[in-house]
């Protein structure tokens, strides 16, 4: 059924306010779970219902206003005292959010479907009786509770609607991620095993909250100051044009020419970086973005699991650039995952370790110079080494003489493999040495680099850099036989003058031993088939890279600079050439190629 | 350059009129519809791009955006010979994006009707990929190659760096 809202402005303005409300909602809900009592919160959560309903009835979308008011009168209850927060509880609470976010996202998608909501508004009911909640009540049409609208149980669908009372299948308007969908539906015991049609799963949906932003609320204080620095650059573009206009005519002395125009230059290029700085501060949106769906999948998992986990999220306020943002969200619940399922034990085994009962899961989120690093730290039972290699090699990703000369940096990383999985058999959580693998590859796309630090018995914790945005990056210039190449600075760790007779050769391979480590070298002159132009150099110039968990080195012939530096795409007809991740334009006005040390560490890999 | 200099010739022509820039290439004259064409530029400086196809001499910065350039001599098998005054290179939206060719110069933009083109002959200048040329102008003391760029693209070349 479409949607007849006969003012669109009305309707964006309602999405945009109620996904905010469902977001911080989910937030809410899980905190009251640990602090029930806190009465402030449990008000908080009652307006952001209480508001979606009101909205909702206004605009008149009938199902919503069913699942909210239902809810809306059992969160009154238990505002009232009259129930209390149980696991439970929260479950049929959650699910019915869910079913909310379900519906809205209908909404947004311009077409309302007719959905099943009986089978969650069922769950409601009982809560609302005086029957103590959890019993597997019949569905009965509830007492004397305040209550407006007849509840008798599963009301008649809306006349206007197709008689298509269970469509099994999810409208096809959802494409469900397949990702989330390992995410398994809550325990709901039996409730859950009647019900025919699929109910909304917790993850699913909320995983494309994120990439359908399509608009952008921006401070209007950061509006007002952007402004201010466009005025500035006029004054500045009409100073330009003063000079040249007095060079022109001969009014100006050259050395009075060289002045101005030297002091010009000075304001511009401040100018626009200032401007540059809040052009991309806007498109900064705080980590928190991502960071607030992990409660509800880090609960929903520890109570599918068995296991008690306490989340602790740090620097949720931390900002970083849309276009990261987005791609930042699968590998985190993969990683999230991950550390539930395999580093955090059961409370048996924690109490048998000597540990307390409650695992920790610490989420945190800081900046880094032009990096954003987030770390994923639990104090589980860490990365068991051997068992990796064992499996590793039970599986046929390495052979054993491989194996035997592995560092233990080297070993972390097995389990980057794709196809790795030390489980034997595949479950709904993991297993199927997928998971680590997205995580990999999704780091690599932004640039980024990934750390294990894993003690065993103690925790592990997973570390990501990534860089703050993607449009701009900071780069090393660096020239090969005159040709100018540029390194995003981002995966450069450092920069060495180096005498060539200083490299060893092992197979026909080049390596440099710096300091403990044995870099492969990668000459560019050589894999870019520049031409030489000088003579043979005995000292050249080594840039180390690395990226996500591999070192190597460039071999260049002279260091440029480091420049801040603009990505142009080469286009399709050019994409995808092996080490070139793009281009930039000098401030000569030459193209300089980006060179993608990702593409050339597998590359090198492969020579 | 002036189209005045090939006077319309109504009374040959039949079907509909279409307008071509001409440009020389190795002693050679082709021509490109004029709608494709989006500038004619001189030389700039080119950036060689590692790891291509022989005939893609590079990328350039054509106002703050990067585009491909492909040197029609080499595409076509001809002798490279040096750049001079004469050079130009021709913007063009081909395959959905701006692509540069390298031509030796450019003439003219001349209008001739759609019933003059013939259909290439079996055998041409040699080297020349055959699937990109769409036909054969033939008027009085000149031979116009008309070439099809889309076409040049359409297969191999297109998937040289397809994922």
């Amino acid at each position: 059924m479409p949607i007849d809202c006969e003012d669109q402005e009305l309707l964006e303005g309602f999405l945009a306010e109620t996904t905010e409300l469902l977001e911080k909602l989910d937030d809410d809900l899980v905190a009251l779970e640990k602090s029930s009592d806190d009465a402030d919160l449990l008000n908080r959560i009652f307006r952001s219902i209480h508001t979606v309903k009101g909205a909702s009835s206004f605009l008149g979308f009938d199902l919503l206003v069913k699942v909210t008011h239902k809810t809306e009168d059992v969160l009154n209850r238990l505002r009232k005292g009259e129930l209390s927060v149980t696991p439970e509880f929260m479950d049929i609470i959650l699910e019915a959010t869910d079913l909310v976010k379900v519906l809205v996202n209908d909404i947004k998608a311009g077409e309302i479907q007719e959905r099943e909501i009986d089978g969650t508004i069922a769950k409601l009911l009982p809560l609302l009786s005086d029957t103590p909640p959890g019993q597997p009540l019949p569905v009965e049409p509830p007492p004397a509770v305040s209550q407006p609208t007849p509840a008798s149980p599963p009301k008649p669908q809306k006349p206007t609607v197709s008689p298509v009372p269970e469509p099994a299948t999810p409208p096809p308007a959802r494409q469900d991620p397949p990702a989330p969908a390992a995410v398994p539906q809550k325990t709901g015991g039996e409730i859950v095993a009647k019900k025919a049609v699929p109910p909304p799963k917790p993850a699913e949906g909320k995983g494309d909250d994120l990439s359908d932003n399509t608009t952008v609320r921006v401070d209007v204080k950061r509006l007002d100051d952007l402004m201010n620095q466009v005025g500035e650059l006029v004054l500045e573009r009409n100073r330009m044009i003063q000079i040249n206009q007095d060079l022109q005519q001969g009014e100006a002395e050259k050395v009075d020419f060289n002045e101005e125009f030297g002091k010009l230059t000075k304001r511009m290029s401040f100018v626009t970086s200032e401007l540059q700085m809040q052009v991309l501060k806007m498109r900064m949106l705080p980590v928190d973005k991502v960071f607030k769906k992990f409660p509800r999948i880090v609960r929903s998992m520890a109570r599918d699991l068995g296991k008690e986990v306490e989340l602790k999220i740090f620097g949720e306020e931390t900002e970083l650039d849309r276009s990261v943002v987005d791609e930042i969200g699968d590998p985190l619940i993969h990683l999230i995952r991950n550390a539930m399922d395999h580093g955090l034990e059961t409370p048996d085994a924690r109490l048998a370790a000597g540990k307390p009962r409650g695992g920790t899961l610490v989420l945190s989120a800081v900046h880094e110079g032009n990096q954003i690093i987030i770390s994923i730290k639990d104090d589980g039972n860490g990365i068991d080494t051997e068992r990796v290699g064992r499996k590793a090699v039970e599986k046929g990703l390495v052979s054993e003489e491989q194996l035997a000369a592995m560092s233990q940096r080297e070993l972390f990383d097995l389990i980057f493999l794709p196809g790795f999985s030390t489980k034997d058999k595949a479950s709904d959580l993991s297993g199927r040495g997928v998971g680590m693998d997205v995580v990999k590859t999704n780091i690599k796309k932004l640039n980024g680099l990934i750390e294990i630090k894993s003690e065993k018995g103690r925790g592990s914790e997973f570390i990501l850099r990534l860089p703050l945005t993607l449009a701009i990056i900071q780069s090393l210039l660096v020239d090969v036989e005159g040709e100018v190449y540029s390194i995003p600075l981002s995966s450069v760790l450092e920069s060495l003058r180096v005498d060539q007779r200083q490299f060893h050769l092992i197979g026909n391979r080049e390596i440099l031993k710096l300091r403990d480590m044995v870099l492969p070298l990668v000459r560019l002159e050589s894999i870019f088939g520049v031409t030489r132009q000088n003579e043979k150099n005995d000292f050249c110039y080594v840039v180390v890279v690395g990226t996500a968990e591999k070192r190597m080195g460039l071999v260049v012939s002279r260091l440029v600079g480091q420049q801040e530096v603009a990505i142009k795409s080469l286009g399709k007809y050019l994409a995808n050439i092996p080490g070139i991740a793009g281009s930039t334009i000098l401030g000569d006005g030459r193209v300089a190629l980006i060179i993608d040390p990702v593409g050339l560490v597998d590359g090198g890999d492969s020579r | 350059m002036s189209n005045a200099l090939v006077p319309v010739r109504t009374d040959e022509s039949h079907g509909e009129l279409i307008q071509l820039v001409s440009f020389n290439l190795d002693r050679e004259e082709y021509g490109v519809e004029v709608l494709k064409v989006r500038e004619i530029i001189r030389m700039p400086v080119v950036t060689r791009v590692p790891n291509t196809p022989h005939f893609v001499e590079g990328v350039i910065n054509l106002r703050g955006k990067v585009i491909p350039i492909i040197s029609m001599r080499k595409k076509f098998g001809l002798m490279d010979c040096e750049t001079d005054k004469q050079t130009r290179i021709i913007v063009m939206e081909v395959d959905g994006e701006l692509k540069g060719f390298i031509v030796d110069a450019v003439s003219e933009v001349i209008r001739i009707s759609s019933s003059e083109i013939q259909p290439s002959p079996a055998v041409v200048a040699s080297g020349i990929d055959q699937d990109c040329i769409a036909g054969v102008i033939n008027q009085a003391e000149r031979l116009l190659v008309l070439l099809d760029l889309e076409k040049m693209f359409s297969h191999d070349e297109k998937n040289v760096f397809g994922s």
